[in-house]
């Protein structure tokens, strides 16, 4: 909220220095995003155009005398067209330094010594278009003479203050007092609302809708459209409020003290002279202030007359009944709506306004008559006559009482505070304590003040407390934490992966997780798609890591993350997937080093990760070679899929390189085993080579399967080496050697003992694979 | 020539020819030459048997006398190579500046980085680790965080909807809940993970991001633990003299509510013109406070016995602050230079 320093002080003493403020702001709860000083002004006092005659030489030039209190008028001649006998402006004297850094010198114009300036609202550092094009107009009444800048406070910061949405009460510029004041010890200096009420001025409000919760309306006649006073439209300009005219300003500068929005209506343009809160009509149009035409719909709420909508409910006016030049009498509306209906109206409508900023949070009900009431007596100020306000709807509810006990802030703060400060402090924001009656040890009975609908329990006087002595005053401590029976398992597993992936050579990258839809339309997949995206680049949730990956072009990276998939409930997996990319040519069809690489890496993964070596066995997946793809298992389940990129994929994505794949379900890994140790054999053991001759289908590790089984436990190691595909051996076949390393824990293993195994294993071979030995 | 004689010959022979036996290869030739199976002892042993057999054993025993000595002699020729050997050795120079290439590491994400070390503090502190659904439902993600489906604080939360009641977790505070609701007090708990709004893509803001959540509900917990705790974590990241500070602020699932600061690790906290902290001595890092009693309740917690505290810190702002990344799109470009600086 933009909270001009000037205006604030109006409520509150506060310090000098901005930074003091600011500060102070902060610490409670409203930081201040930015502070816009004003230039640098000075030499500016208010002057009156005793004269104003066409200049001598220059037809588009006036020369003024310019009565500025002192003994002698000053002569100063001018361009501006909008100057006039009588007026009262601002004048730069000599030596007077204005916005853009203009510094006022005597000069000659056309032959006339001039001596000063007269001044534009633009260079009194205000918005040029809210003000008079030309010389700004100040009050008749203004003491001629006087420093326009202090005057109007023109020389003072204006605050951008955050303010969180709980705390309607301090988007006002009363709002922020209080706090100020509770904070530097010191009181707020209320506005006047005092008014006598003129006899009659009835006037009905039908509420239809359960969303008006209360509606304040009031008559006033004898109105006078004109400009606002100066400081008025000083005060709002520097709050970023277009100035309109005496009567419109008002109800802006209501809601911007008090937070209460506040509407007006032509009351002679209202048919039927009565207002109805009730749901639009389906279809109903109506043009707003702004000229901007909005077809309703039932869930919205307006205020109507008789005939048509007169104003969006919470949210805007209607231009039909504008309060204009030729309007003599007007209808206030104080009102309060649900917030909710107001919020959902205007993103509905894409309409936001100063008042559905402050009718979409809490308002309190009681605010409605405060406001009426302030606006009733500027009118009045104005020379308006006003009637007794009418109150419709619910009353506004007395004051809460919330219990506070005493060990309840020591419980939540883990301090200690008096009883008296807690009560002084309380007190300094407006609530009522009282030590209650039914246990008056420790317990105070507190009183919320109308204006901080945001209380309403224990904790959060507690809040309000800590806010007002000092969030410094907690005490850092190391809390206590009992035996820990949660288990950090998941977290465990992936840090696990992630280290055992790094130690492996792999670099962890992070790409993101919504993708157009050509990622999965290129995948030949599904993906879970978002209702409201972005951007089409956003529309989509990863199916898997791996088509980002492909995209980095990247060598031995990785990636963990979730993946996300659509089977009727939306499944969310945790993926691991490394990638292995060459630009190296292919040597042979039938072998494949870079295969061979990536698929060490995943067993030497699934070993680390879980603490046991998996088995490998040829699989189809989409999104793998179909000849090149590995599944690694752990009792039969699959861990891991390793293999080479499918090719059409790689030309869909554009690896440019061949490309080998591994990714890993995390939830799949089994938790890790502690490993066994065995002590080797303290005898010698044997090897043997074996070159076999199989059918092309045969793997090695059925080979490896089957020497296993045929000698139980002799043969430590079983490792095929070496594979050969050629006319040695003939179509359909290949050819393996095998190393078997032999060994027993019980004696030394003689040659006859391996001779006989290696029958056994020739046998078995021969039996269940169709394996030969190689001949020459 | 008398045995004696033959034999002290043959060890001042060998010695001049040591002299000029520069290698093993040539130590090993001179060695065959006498001592071998053929060699110059060989020949005079075979003398021995044209002596008469009483003086015999008298020249047995001077040959291996003489034996032992030719032995000796060896043995110190092969001393003094070895040390030639590395006397050369020692002369050689390198220019050890050449090629100061680091040999490639795998690495962590600086993220993943940034999440373990603040998790290890808490590990630390007896505190578990846990993981939760990107994916979850709106009860989880806004009604049992106190914040009903009309409440403002709901629009703040600009979310990825894939149902209507089912989004990308725009913060980890769901986790509160599902923590609440499958274990009783006390807890202690922090919960890494990715979050999403749908903010557009900037050097400030990218839509996908991590938060780091802390949970902490029992009896006797109060808003000193919070501090405690974040100030712990601060120091385990940036360093042993942060400190943290509170300034209120309000979350619906929190009463109090604090913002939290820590002092700028870039200037230490009294930076004029410091480009980390803009000169306030301060950085922020995310939202805390008092898990609000409605909270508890929503997971059938008794407010009036326990009480907790929560907050969340966003992982990215403090890797930025930590490695001085100016751009937070650097954590998703993946350049094999931005993640090899910070392997």
């Amino acid at each position: 909220m933009r909270t001009p320093l000037a205006w604030l002080r109006d409520y509150v003493d506060l310090p000098a220095e901005t930074q003091a403020i600011v500060e102070k702001l902060a610490m409670l709860g409203f930081p201040v995003e930015a502070v816009d000083s004003p230039p640098p002004l000075s030499g500016i006092v208010a002057g009156k155009l005793a004269k104003v005659e066409k200049h001598p030489n220059a037809d588009r030039l006036f020369v003024c005398s310019v009565d500025i209190g002192a003994q002698k008028p000053l002569t100063i001649a001018t361009a501006a067209t909008n100057v006039a006998q009588g007026q009262v402006v601002p004048v730069a004297t000599i030596g007077a330094q204005l916005a853009g850094g203009l510094k006022i010198e005597p000069r000659t114009m056309r032959g006339i010594a001039s001596e000063g300036m007269l001044v534009s609202a633009n260079e009194l550092g205000l918005e040029a278009d809210w003000f008079e094009d030309g010389i700004m107009q100040l009050d008749p009444q203004t003491p001629l003479g006087s420093d326009v800048v202090k005057l109007f406070g023109l020389d003072q910061d204006v605050l951008e203050v955050e303010v969180t949405s709980n705390r309607v009460d301090a988007m006002s510029m009363l709002g922020l007092a209080r706090e100020l004041a509770a904070a530097f010890g010191t009181s707020v200096r209320e506005p006047d609302s005092a008014v006598d009420y003129a006899a009659g001025g009835e006037f009905s409000v039908e509420i239809e809708s359960p969303d008006c919760k209360r509606f304040v309306a009031q008559r006033v006649s004898n109105v006078q459209v004109r400009t606002a006073k100066t400081a008025l439209r000083v005060r709002l300009a520097l709050a970023g409020q277009r100035p309109i005219s005496n009567v419109v300003d008002i109800s802006n500068f209501v809601m911007l003290e008090t937070g209460q929005p506040l509407h007006f209506y032509d009351y002679e343009r209202l048919a039927g002279r009565r207002l109805i809160v009730r749901d639009a009509r389906d279809g109903e149009r109506v043009k707003t202030l702004d000229g901007i035409d909005y077809t309703l719909a039932p869930r919205m709420l307006v205020i109507a007359d008789e005939q048509e909508t007169q104003c969006l409910a919470g949210l805007k006016g209607a231009a039909a009944s504008e309060v204009g030049p030729a309007t003599r009498e007007i209808a206030i509306e104080a009102a309060n709506f649900t917030g909710a209906r107001v919020r959902r109206m205007g993103s509905e409508l894409a309409l936001r306004s100063d008042a559905s900023a402050r009718h979409e949070k809490a308002l309190p009900l009681a605010l409605t008559d405060v406001g009426a009431a302030r606006a009733a007596r500027l009118l009045v100020d104005e020379g308006a006559t006003v009637y007794a306000p009418h109150g419709f709807g619910q009353a506004a509810p007395a004051p809460p009482i919330v219990a506070l006990r005493k060990r309840e802030v020591r419980r939540l703060l883990g301090y200690e505070l008096e009883s008296a400060e807690i009560a002084r402090i309380l007190e300094s924001l407006g609530f009522s304590v009282r030590e209650s009656a039914v246990a008056h040890d420790g317990v105070f009975e507190v009183e919320v003040p109308l204006w901080r609908s945001d209380v309403t329990i224990e904790a959060d006087l507690v809040e309000e407390i800590a806010r007002l002595a000092g969030y410094d005053r907690v005490v850092a401590a190391i809390p206590p934490t009992g035996q820990q029976a949660i288990a950090s398992e998941a977290y465990e597993m992936q840090r696990r992966v992630a280290e055992t992936l790094a130690m492996l050579g792999y670099r962890e990258v992070a790409t993101l997780a919504l993708q157009p839809a050509s990622v999965h339309q290129r995948w030949g997949t599904n993906a879970v798609e978002i209702a409201n995206p972005l951007s089409e680049d956003q529309h989509y949730m990863r199916f898997s890591l791996i088509p980002a990956l492909l995209q980095l072009r990247q060598d031995k990276i990785f990636e963990i993350g979730d993946v996300f998939g659509d089977a009727g409930e939306i499944v969310e997996k945790t993926h691991a997937a490394f990638v292995r990319r060459t630009t190296a040519p292919q040597a042979q069809s039938w072998s494949d080093e870079q295969f061979v690489a990536l698929k060490a890496d995943a067993i030497a993964f699934v070993r680390r990760a879980t603490g046991r070596l998996p088995d490998v066995r040829a699989a189809k997946h989409h999104g793998w070679h179909p000849g090149i793809c590995a599944e690694l298992t752990l009792d039969g389940n699959t861990i891991a899929i390793a293999g080479a990129l499918d090719p059409r994929l790689g030309v869909q994505f554009e690896t440019d390189g061949r490309v080998h794949v591994a990714q890993v379900d995390l939830a799949a890994l089994p938790a890790p085993v502690v490993p066994r140790y065995r002590a080797p054999s303290r005898y010698p053991s044997l090897s043997r080579d074996l070159a076999l001759v199989v059918d092309l289908g045969v793997s090695a590790q059925q080979i490896e399967t089957v020497i296993g089984g045929a000698v139980d436990g002799l043969a430590r190691t079983i490792r095929a080496f070496d594979e050969y595909h050629g006319p040695q051996v003939g179509a359909g076949k290949k050819s393996l050697a095998v190393r078997i390393v032999m060994q027993r824990d019980d004696a030394t293993m003689t040659d006859a003992e391996a001779d006989t195994a290696i029958e056994k294993i020739l046998g078995a071979l021969k039996s269940e694979l169709g394996a030969t030995l190689r001949s020459g | 020539m008398a045995l004696h004689d033959q034999l002290s010959a043959l060890a001042a022979e060998l010695a001049s020819a040591l002299t000029s036996a520069s290698d093993e290869r040539a130590l090993e030739e001179l060695r065959i030459a006498y001592l071998g199976r053929s060699g110059k002892i060989t020949e005079i042993r075979r003398g021995i048997g044209k002596l008469p057999p009483d003086e015999r054993p008298t020249a047995g025993k001077s040959i291996n006398d003489a034996v032992a000595g030719l032995e000796a002699q060896f043995a110190a020729a092969q001393q003094g190579i070895e040390l030639r050997k590395l006397d050369a050795e020692l002369e050689r120079t390198l220019d050890v500046t050449l090629w100061n290439v680091p040999a490639p590491l795998g690495s962590f994400h600086p993220i993943r980085k940034t999440i373990d070390d603040a998790c290890t503090y808490f590990v630390r502190h007896g505190f578990a680790v846990l993981l939760g659904p990107e994916v979850d439902t709106t009860r989880h993600n806004f009604d049992a965080l106190n914040i009903p489906p009309d409440h403002p604080a709901r629009e703040g939360f600009d979310s990825f909807y894939l149902r209507p009641d089912l989004l990308l977790r725009p913060h980890t505070s769901p986790m509160q809940i599902r923590a609440m609701e499958a274990y009783p007090p006390p807890i202690a708990i922090v919960v890494p993970g990715k979050c999403y709004r749908r903010d557009a893509v900037d050097a400030r803001h990218l839509y996908q991001f991590n938060q780091i959540e802390g949970l902490q509900v029992g009896e006797g917990i109060h808003f000193g633990h919070l501090r405690g705790m974040l100030t712990g974590m601060c120091r385990e990241l940036f360093g042993p003299r942060q400190e943290v500070r509170f300034r209120p602020s309000f979350f619906p699932f929190t009463e109090p509510s604090a913002e939290i600061d820590t002092t700028c690790p870039g200037c230490g906290g009294g930076g004029e013109s410091c480009r980390t902290c803009g000169g306030s001595g301060w950085i922020e890092i995310g939202g805390s406070g008092m898990v609000h009693p409605n909270v508890l309740r929503a997971v059938g917690y008794d407010p009036d016995v326990v009480s907790g505290w929560a907050f969340g810190c966003g992982i990215e702002r403090l890797a930025m602050v930590r490695y001085d990344i100016g751009d937070i799109r650097e954590f998703i470009w993946n350049e094999p230079s931005f993640l090899e600086q910070l392997a």
